[in-house]
């Protein structure tokens, strides 16, 4: 192996106005654009492709048995990222389906009946089009409920394209039910469910699963997500080496490449290149003077830009809760021991999800979102939370008013002198300044810029007043 | 035999229009609409009554449509402005599949089969797509409105706005003309932009030639080229845009008489008010 | 425990309804303990079986939304938000708990939002899922044992298969008696408008089930009794959608010049039309009812059959049968917006209402009336194509 010079592996100056982004983000868009390529190539010489959706745990599944997946939330990303998502969402609005709905679902839906109508693909199809799937595979799992819908509404124009809706669910959160009790019964029904699953791509695609290479690939995963997680670990620093815009970019390997090679290779990298900076203080941003938390909500894709101008006040995301619903190191879990790799990938996912349920119990008016903003506040030493609300997805934006309420509600940690009854001095507790920034995830007229810059620097002064009292 | 007369009062969010016609027209009557629609269609009544030189007992049926429809106490009955827009340009232009009307305030798609509604798509709370879109953008640019059709011909390059938010719009030209973008391609990027919209509302009605384009947002040039690029091919256009809701009511009010005439029932009117609001009390 | 009724039939059913909740209230008074929930989801046998009463959650099309922007973010389904905006303002404080199905994110999403605001003593969550299959049943058996569990704590008492043999008798009653009543539909003109019925129906759902069953026996009666009105020949209806609770909007349609025949909607006959099973055990009756009978589009069928219209068949073929039975001459979709399972439908139930030669019209609104000049617009648009 060749031996690089640290610090030319790791330029200071990076490209596109992010001066301290780190280098493993700017692989990301040549590699989704490689993969996207790919699925088109696979498509063109027939080969097995699938539709399917971001965090669904048939990741290793369909990887397992060389099925192509094509990640449809993942396309209109892209072409929103690339401002290019519009003719698609209008040719979606002309076939009577609401703009309110998730605009993800109405860029692909719009995508889909136009390259059905061509028979080929729409004109300057943002990085050579979404290629035509064998089948999809749905998700009605708690995640998010229009998935259910979505594909359901892609069968109107490929009616030929059958469809695997899989249910995973996971206990949700009581205040008088002891998840424990139930999680048994929710681990059967996702194993079953799985079996299902790998039962239909059997059947269409005409292939045994090897189970041993499920293992194998669910090992490879597995510390995939390890690294992953060192990775968010190592942002703890002050400087912080990582930010929640390089973090939106790194998901794609966590949410996309999970099982592969090219995966573990990409969060191998990035942890050896935070390592690297964490040892020599080398931070997103040189004078660090806030610290935020993205408490809740996708990103603009098309606004990622936003960030640098949180950098330009010198504000930082050492981390974020969106995309890391997922990455919790398997030696946390407590699995229970098991020769089926189904069921395996049954209680790694309940497990994962109810992560924080325990620790919410112990803390009266918390639940698990809270609880893990709460901790993310004391572990990263947080002066502020930031979530978004993106108008077209109601499945990962309502309850974020709630979460900053309840937040302010239960944890104050900010002490503040005031005069009280009497002039004698009180120390009274003030909760974490909050910002919601509003937007959506690719429809760009939602978008104002002055009107988001000017909340943000709204926002930079309540945390400049709270840091120099 | 006495000649009968039909009389079409279209009260429109910003335009009222009144039509008198038999064969032929007779007299027509553009004005702002204002708050008061009651006392404004006796006005424009009278108005238009004068034009043709004729007493309002001469007219045999009047019907009223648009926004402020249900304000025409004298009319006969009220019938909405799609089937009126409908029935009006299949008159005026009998080739025409599909009507667009585009208004101060609303837009519409109407598909038509033998002068006929079929299915209908209205836009009337979002101002993208309508003539506001280009009131407040105008405004906002210091020019007026009546200039920029003509200025959006004049665009060298394409100019992308991003927001169908009319406020964000506004604010979002302002900001490209202060960065140099030259304004007739930001007003042809104007164009565009309501274009599209327009463009997808009616593709809800699978478009289908000819398409005839009516309303305010006829009379702009730049809008009328930007929608022939978007849907590939030219519109018809009818001589006086305004006014074919006004024609269609009027043709409605004559086909409701000939058809009692044939059947042998009565005429299908409502009490003319004209002692409540008489067209000469203020 | 006093189960009289006030009045009788229509007059019954007026009271009922403008003064929504009334009823609940004089129970409360007499001991009675009121659980509330949203959607048609809701279990509410279980409910009935622990001797509680249910009651159904409704939002007021004519209060403007204010108190619940501070808690609830506004893209969500704006009758959910209407009816935790009237709930914050005190219009259900008899409450002394509320049951959550997961019937759509607007709803399942705010589930903490919506219990910890209410602050009611009693709050669950029930996880339904999406597909039909065998191991979703099983699963749901499981989860409504949860349910079973966690309101017999609140309870006091277990709730026992007997008690739950006879609740899901008394709404199958009920049920029985709605379909009874749209008979009364069918004629032209039919004898009981459209607007009259949702009043029924909607008093129905804020009363126990034996006093619904009451309530129906008393009305069926006077319809039995009235004569025939006039023939006139007006355009008959379906309304197609999910919650319409409120007369509003039906009557605009009736008073434009129109009759509602028959509806796919709650209150209507999705969720009156089909009973729940006595032929297994009550949880497994009760699981197969909500999971595969209640035709909503949160649920999403297996596809089956051959071709693509064969899908919208067995997804929508209730329609086409209302359709045919009542005669109708024309179908109106009225779909809230922000909502998804629906709104994700639209052009799949264009398609299929469109494939039965009857002219359809898709109205996207917000709930609350104050849209009702462009409602009326449309609707006279409508009616005047159907007029031809």
């Amino acid at each position: 192996m060749e031996e690089q010079e640290w610090p030319e592996k790791y330029p200071i100056e990076g490209k596109r106005g992010r001066k301290y982004g780190t280098v493993a983000a700017m692989k990301i868009g040549p590699m989704v654009k490689a993969a996207i390529g790919s699925s088109v190539e696979a498509q063109q010489e027939g080969r097995d492709i699938a539709y399917a959706f971001i965090e669904c745990n048939y990741d290793e599944i369909i990887r397992a048995m060389d099925i192509v997946p094509v990640w449809t939330e993942n396309y209109a990303g892209i072409c929103g990222a690339k401002r290019d998502a519009q003719r698609f969402l209008e040719r979606a609005e002309s076939l009577n389906l609401s703009r309110s709905l998730c605009t993800y679902a109405l860029c692909g839906l719009g995508f889909d009946e136009w390259r059905e109508e061509l028979s080929e693909m729409p004109p300057d199809a943002p990085w050579g089009g979404q290629a035509r799937p064998k089948v999809m595979l749905s998700s009605g799992q708690i995640l998010c409920d229009p998935r259910n819908k979505w594909y359901q509404a892609a069968q109107q124009f490929q009616p030929d394209v059958p469809i695997y809706n899989l249910t995973g669910f996971y206990p949700i959160y009581e205040r008088d039910v002891d998840f424990h009790e139930t999680e048994g019964y929710y681990a059967k029904y996702i194993t079953e469910d799985l079996r299902g699953l790998v039962k239909f791509l059997e059947e269409h695609f005409h292939k045994k699963m090897d189970w041993d290479r499920l293992w194998e690939t669910l090992k490879l995963a597995d510390d995939t997500t390890d690294l992953h997680v060192e990775c968010r670990e190592l942002r703890k620093t002050i400087p912080t080496p990582m930010d929640t815009g390089d973090a939106m970019n790194c998901m794609v390997p966590q949410a996309f490449m999970m099982g592969t090679q090219e995966g573990y290779s990409f969060y191998k990298d990035l942890r050896d290149e935070l390592k690297y900076k964490v040892e020599h203080k080398l931070g997103v941003i040189e004078d660090e003077k806030y610290r935020l938390v993205w408490a809740g909500g996708l990103p603009s894709w098309f606004a990622l830009s936003d960030f640098n101008y949180f950098w330009s006040k010198g504000a930082v995301f050492p981390v974020e809760s969106t995309y890391n619903e997922q990455v919790y190191a398997v030696r946390e879990l407590d699995l229970p021991k098991t020769d089926d790799p189904l069921e395996y990938m049954a209680w790694r996912w309940i497990r994962r999800w109810t992560y924080w349920y325990d620790m919410a119990k112990k803390r009266p008016g918390s639940e698990p979102d809270v609880e893990r903003t709460i901790n993310y506040i004391e572990q990263y030493n947080i002066d502020g939370i930031v979530v978004h609300e993106a108008f077209s997805c109601r499945s990962w934006h309502v309850g974020l008013i709630w979460l900053l309420n309840q937040i302010a509600k239960i944890y104050k940690p900010i002490p503040v002198l005031v005069l009280g009854k009497g002039k004698k001095k009180e120390e009274l507790y003030r909760e974490v300044p909050s910002l919601i920034l509003e937007s959506d995830i690719i429809d760009i007229s939602s978008y104002n810029e002055a009107d988001t810059r000017a909340r943000i620097d709204a926002f930079i002064d309540t945390l400049e007043a709270v840091k120099s009292r | 035999m006495k000649s009968q007369y039909f009389a079409g009062v279209d009260i429109g969010s910003t335009m009222t229009k009144v039509v008198i016609m038999n064969q032929a027209m007779l007299a027509s009557v553009i004005g702002p609409t204002g708050p008061e629609h009651r006392k404004l269609a006796n006005r424009v009544m009278e108005e238009a009554l004068a034009k043709a030189n004729l007493p309002f007992d001469d007219i045999t049926y009047v019907v009223a449509t648009g926004y402020g429809r249900i304000n025409v106490p004298f009319a006969d009955k009220q019938i909405t402005e799609i089937s009126c827009h409908a029935r009006g340009v299949s008159y005026l232009l009998p080739d025409a599949r599909m009507v667009i009307d585009i208004g101060g305030q609303d837009c519409k798609g109407i598909k038509l089969n033998n002068g006929r509604v079929m299915d209908f798509v209205m836009n009337d709370k979002c101002a993208a797509g309508t003539g506001r879109f280009l009131e407040v953008t105008a405004e906002g640019l210091g020019v007026k409105l009546e200039d920029m059709g003509r200025l959006s011909l004049e665009a060298k390059s394409k100019v992308e706005i991003g927001s169908t938010c009319t406020v964000f719009a506004a604010q979002e030209v302002v900001a490209k003309l202060s960065e140099g973008v030259p304004l007739p391609d930001i007003i042809a990027g104007l164009h565009e932009a309501i274009a599209a919209r327009i463009h997808s509302m009616v593709g809800r009605l699978r478009i289908e030639k000819e398409v005839a384009l009516t309303g305010g947002g006829a009379k702009n040039i730049g809008l009328v080229k930007a929608l022939e690029a978007k849907l590939g091919f030219p519109v018809l256009l009818p001589p006086e845009p305004l006014l074919t809701g006004a024609i269609g009511a009027a043709l409605l009010g004559r086909d409701i008489v000939k058809q009692a005439a044939e059947s042998g029932t009565p005429l299908p009117r409502s009490e003319r008010h004209l002692q409540e609001a008489t067209l000469f009390t203020q | 425990m006093a189960e009289k009724v006030a009045g009788k039939g229509l007059t019954a059913v007026d009271r009922y309804y403008q003064d929504y909740g009334g009823r609940a209230r004089e129970l409360k008074k007499l001991g009675k303990r009121i659980i509330g929930y949203l959607c048609a989801f809701t279990p509410v046998e279980i409910i009935t079986a622990a001797g509680f009463m249910p009651f159904r959650i409704k939002g007021d099309v004519n209060e403007p939304i204010t108190k619940a922007d501070a808690e609830m973010e506004t893209i969500v389904c704006p009758l959910v938000r209407s009816c935790f905006d009237v709930s914050l303002k005190g219009k259900y404080e008899f409450l002394d708990g509320i049951v959550i199905p997961h019937a759509c994110d607007s709803i399942t999403r705010n589930y903490s939002t919506i219990s910890y605001s209410l602050g009611l003593p009693y709050s669950h969550f029930i996880n339904i899922p999406h597909t039909t299959k065998d191991i979703s049943k099983e699963f749901f058996k499981a989860e409504l044992g949860t349910f079973r569990k966690s309101l017999g704590r609140f309870a006091g008492k277990e709730i026992t298969d007997e008690s739950l043999a006879q609740a899901i008798q008394l709404h199958n009653e009920s049920k029985a008696k709605v379909r009874e009543l749209y008979q009364f539909r069918k004629s032209d003109p039919p004898l009981i408008s459209g607007t009259e019925v949702t009043k029924v129906l909607v008093a129905a759902m804020g009363i126990p089930a034996v006093e619904a069953s009451q309530l129906l026996d008393g009305v069926i009666d006077e319809l039995k009794k009235r004569a025939s009105p006039p023939v006139k020949k007006l355009p008959r209806i379906m309304v197609v959608g999910a919650e319409v609770d409120d007369i509003a909007f039906i009557k605009l349609i009736e008073d434009s010049g129109a009759n509602v025949v028959v509806d796919s909607m709650c209150v209507g006959t999705r969720d009156y039309f089909f009973d729940v099973d006595t032929d297994q055990d009550p949880l497994g009756s009760i699981a197969d009812y909500y999971l595969r009978k209640l035709n909503c589009p949160r649920t999403y069928r297996e596809w089956t059959g051959e071709t693509y219209e064969e899908d919208l068949e067995a997804r929508f073929g209730d329609i086409g049968s209302f359709v045919k039975d009542f005669e109708v001459d024309g179908v109106i979709l009225y779909i809230l917006k922000y909502c998804d399972p629906f709104g994700f439908e639209v052009p799949a139930r264009m398609q299929y209402i469109q494939s039965l030669d009857t002219p359809v019209l898709y109205i996207e609104d917000e709930y609350s009336m104050s849209t009702i000049a462009r409602l009326r617009t449309r609707v006279q648009a409508f009616l005047e194509i159907l007029a031809r």
